[in-house]
């Protein structure tokens, strides 16, 4: 202990240096993290005092069909979308890789420019695809001698149209994650594949996917907790679940618990319980990558 | 690890003791005939904000040595405050609330006690406004505007399909109305908007005219009565009549039924009127196409108005200056002067009613024809029936309007939806079920339709025989001790 101490002593300038992450990281990471966890043991309406109910929440938990109702919707909604975004993510990311393309940089910007438009202005845009009354979509429908949907009124469809703004949204951003990741493809490997006389199929399905899974990975981290905690597209587009608790997802449902019915308690534990299942669930997901990425591939390409 | 919960606990001990927002009830009381001056500060949004600010100056020449100053806050007023109520510092002299919302910040303690200032302007406010302004007989917040409801439509298409609006008085009227304009304009013109996610908007005002109520005095939950029943049938016959359109409120395109023939009317409070004169800016004066006629009651009769909206005026209990603050809410809510100026300067509506009784309301209003629609809304306002708002309002309407919406967008099909919603709704808030007797509602007197048929078409498949006597006693309990589990 004394000479813990005394190196502290010694080398203080240096944890001088470092101390400004860390007491940042105290006040709004570490502070909030272990309050919230305290919260979850306790009811608090955000004003009066708190009271401590123990596990109490947590039996709470289990009964609360809205809770699971907004868990299959979250399900549902991301089974929805990640599939179709990816694809077109690594799609376009393919083409604005590709040699013959020009003005490269005006399509990059071009499929961005959806993650940094607000979402009052996408709202209103997409209030104007969607309504069942006046919209793009049903007019188009309604061309192609097909009945008219209620993209945002019934039950069935809020969740389809919710999955396709965050599709339009969300699809430039993998793509220039993924953008970097064929880019990080060392060119040798082609060029040998070229060599070896492969045709553009297996270049694809030997060099390019399996180098890539490292950047798949990462998206699709991204986009699952991206679904988890999705909100603003649920609360502009649907008015936070509509109709009744159809597109109610995880994210909107967290809110509610907290601003609208005061339950900064059981809001905390519900979120932290969500939170360690993510965790654990991405440790075994990664556990299973890593083995799979660790055992030698026979008659892959590209195993550098 | 060790360390590591030594420091969770040394971090933890000042927020346990920082949530204790709330002030020793002796002193946050406001007191009376203190002299008045120093600095007020406010809290407050958009036109509201500005509508105050035209105050500033008459108040501060009236006060001497006062200073009165008005913080527009968009949408983060609300975390703001909660912030600042729970540090104990930090929060206005004066802030605005939604008055639906008032109700939980009373029930904190984290408000003044204006019962000895205000108890003598109880009278002079609407009930159904004033209830919610007041705890255990005491007073905490002052109503500032008032939504009262009214029939807005558009007289050229009244006109050109021979539909007379002084003939539209019952909900029935205004469906047979709307058959006929629907029927004549081949479908193009429909007679309103009701989307499956605003039906709790509507049904919060027909439940106001059948003097149903979502919780009973006691806090109980009375959602699934006869008259939330007949509330409800009205909104399925609106819809299932075929004169509404799925439009959602207050999106472009219902903005765009301002202007266009989409729609011949919209049902709404007194300030749907300042959100027409908004978003059709270039009118520019002249008179449009806009009439206002009385809300169809529900039965022929009955009360032709209900309240949607509006806000309150609170003091902190942690604001030093009492005195002042009150003084400003007195002078802007409680007076003709103040509450008429903020009437002409933005249109907020008055719930102070004195204010209400004067010439001002009167006047024509350009935008609507000359029609002086300020009379028209002013018109039995404290005949309203005042809605129990309690302290978990906001979450029991959340509850009611994802049920509502589910309902509605499965077909209206489910006979006990609102015995589904009691049921939700005494789970999630853990509160009893009222007993189903109507007697012990909270409305003796019965303002409308005090006889409710036991023949409607909710009635007759619900599980809960209301009205039948022999089922007070044992079909009361098992009703109340039952499974409450949510069917949804």
């Amino acid at each position: 202990m004394t000479t813990a101490l005394a190196d502290l002593r010694r080398y203080r300038q240096f944890y001088l240096f470092i101390a400004p992450f860390f007491i940042l990281f105290a006040v709004f990471g570490l502070y909030p993290l272990l309050f919230s966890l305290y919260l979850s043991f306790v009811k608090w309406d955000g004003l009066t005092p708190m009271h401590w109910v123990g596990l109490g929440n947590f039996r709470r938990m289990l009964e609360d069909d809205l809770l699971w109702r907004s868990l299959q919707n979250t399900a549902i909604i991301g089974l929805l979308y990640v599939p179709p975004m990816m694809i077109l993510a690594f799609a376009f990311a393919q083409l604005l890789n590709a040699q013959w393309l020009k003005f490269k940089a005006f399509y990059r910007a071009a499929l961005f420019v959806p993650c940094v438009t607000p979402m009052v202005v996408i709202a209103l845009v997409f209030s104007l695809i969607f309504s069942s009354e006046k919209g793009v979509l049903n007019y188009v429908l309604a061309l192609l001698h097909l009945p008219s949907i209620g993209w945002l009124t019934s039950e069935q469809w809020s969740k389809v149209s919710v999955s396709i703004l965050v599709v339009w949204r969300w699809t430039g951003y993998n793509m220039i994650l993924m953008l970097a990741g064929l880019q990080g493809i060392s060119p040798e490997y082609y060029e040998a594949a070229d060599v070896d006389g492969a045709g553009a199929w297996h270049k694809m399905t030997r060099i390019t996917l399996p180098l890539m899974r490292p950047t798949f990975r990462f998206c699709g981290l991204l986009s699952l907790l991206g679904t988890l905690y999705m909100f603003d597209e649920v609360f502009v587009l649907t008015k936070g679940g509509g109709p009744g608790t159809s597109s109610l997802n995880f994210g909107m449902y967290l809110f509610n618990l907290s601003f609208s019915d005061f339950k900064f308690g059981y809001a905390s534990c519900v979120a932290y319980s969500v939170a360690i299942v993510v965790f654990i669930a991405t440790l075994i997901v990664n556990r299973f990558n890593r083995d799979e990425d660790a055992a030698p591939k026979r008659g892959r390409l590209g195993r550098a | 690890m060790c360390l590591l919960t030594a420091a969770a606990l040394a971090l933890l001990t000042p927020g346990c003791t920082a949530v204790h927002g709330s002030v020793d009830p002796s002193t946050s009381a406001v007191p009376v005939n203190a002299s008045v001056r120093g600095d007020v500060t406010v809290w407050s949004w958009n036109i509201a904000a500005k509508s105050l600010q035209s105050l500033t100056p008459q108040f501060e020449h009236d006060h001497a040595g006062t200073k009165v100053t008005v913080e527009m806050n968009g949408t983060n007023i609300q975390s703001r405050l909660l912030l600042a109520l729970v540090a104990g510092v930090g929060a206005p002299d004066v802030t605005q609330f939604q008055f639906y919302e008032a109700p939980h910040y009373i029930a904190t303690g984290t408000l003044a006690d204006l019962t000895p200032v205000a108890k003598k302007y109880e009278t002079m406010f609407p009930k159904a406004v004033w209830q919610n302004c007041t705890m255990n007989g005491k007073i905490y917040a002052i109503p500032w505007d008032v939504g009262p409801c009214a029939l807005y439509y558009k007289r050229s298409v009244f006109a050109k399909y021979g539909v007379d609006p002084d003939k539209i008085r019952t909900w029935d009227d205004y469906i047979a109305a709307g058959q006929t304009i629907v029927k004549k304009s081949g479908g193009k013109t429909k007679m309103m908007t009701l989307g499956p996610n605003d039906i709790e908007d509507l049904f919060e005002v027909l439940l106001q005219q059948t003097g149903g109520q979502v919780f009973d005095d006691h806090g109980r939950i009375a959602v699934d009565s006869p008259q939330a029943r007949k509330a409800l049938s009205i909104i399925k016959r609106l819809r299932e009549s075929g004169i509404c359109s799925d439009v959602p409120a207050y999106g472009q395109e219902w903005l765009a039924g301002f202007s266009d023939t989409s729609v011949a009317s919209y049902p709404g409070a007194v300030w749907l009127g300042g959100l027409m004169k908004d978003a059709m800016g270039d009118y520019k004066g002249r008179s449009t196409d806009w009439g206002v006629t009385r809300l169809p009651a529900v039965d022929a009769g009955g009360i032709r108005v209900a309240d949607w909206g509006g806000s309150v005026l609170v003091i902190p209990a942690q604001c030093k200056n009492k005195a002042a603050a009150w003084a400003f809410i007195e002078y802007a809510l409680c007076t003709r002067e103040g509450q008429l100026a903020q009437y002409h300067k933005e249109s907020l509506f008055p719930a102070f009613m004195p204010a209400l009784k004067t010439k001002a309301l009167d006047e024509g209003d350009p935008f609507f024809g000359g029609q002086p629609i300020g009379r028209l809304f002013a018109t039995d306002i404290d005949k309203i029936p005042a809605l129990n708002r309690t302290s978990n309002w906001t979450e029991a309407q959340g509850y009611l309007k994802q049920d509502l919406s589910h309902w509605a967008a499965t077909g209206m099909t489910d006979p006990d939806v609102l015995g589904v919603v009691a049921r939700k709704l005494s789970k999630r808030l853990d509160l009893a079920l009222a007993p189903p007797n109507p007697q012990s509602w909270g409305h003796p007197t019965g303002h409308t339709s005090p006889v409710v048929s036991r023949h409607m078409p909710f009635d007759q498949v619900s599980s809960t025989q209301v009205l039948s006597p022999q089922n007070w006693g044992l079909g009361g309990l098992s009703w109340t001790t039952g499974p409450i589990g949510d069917r949804a």
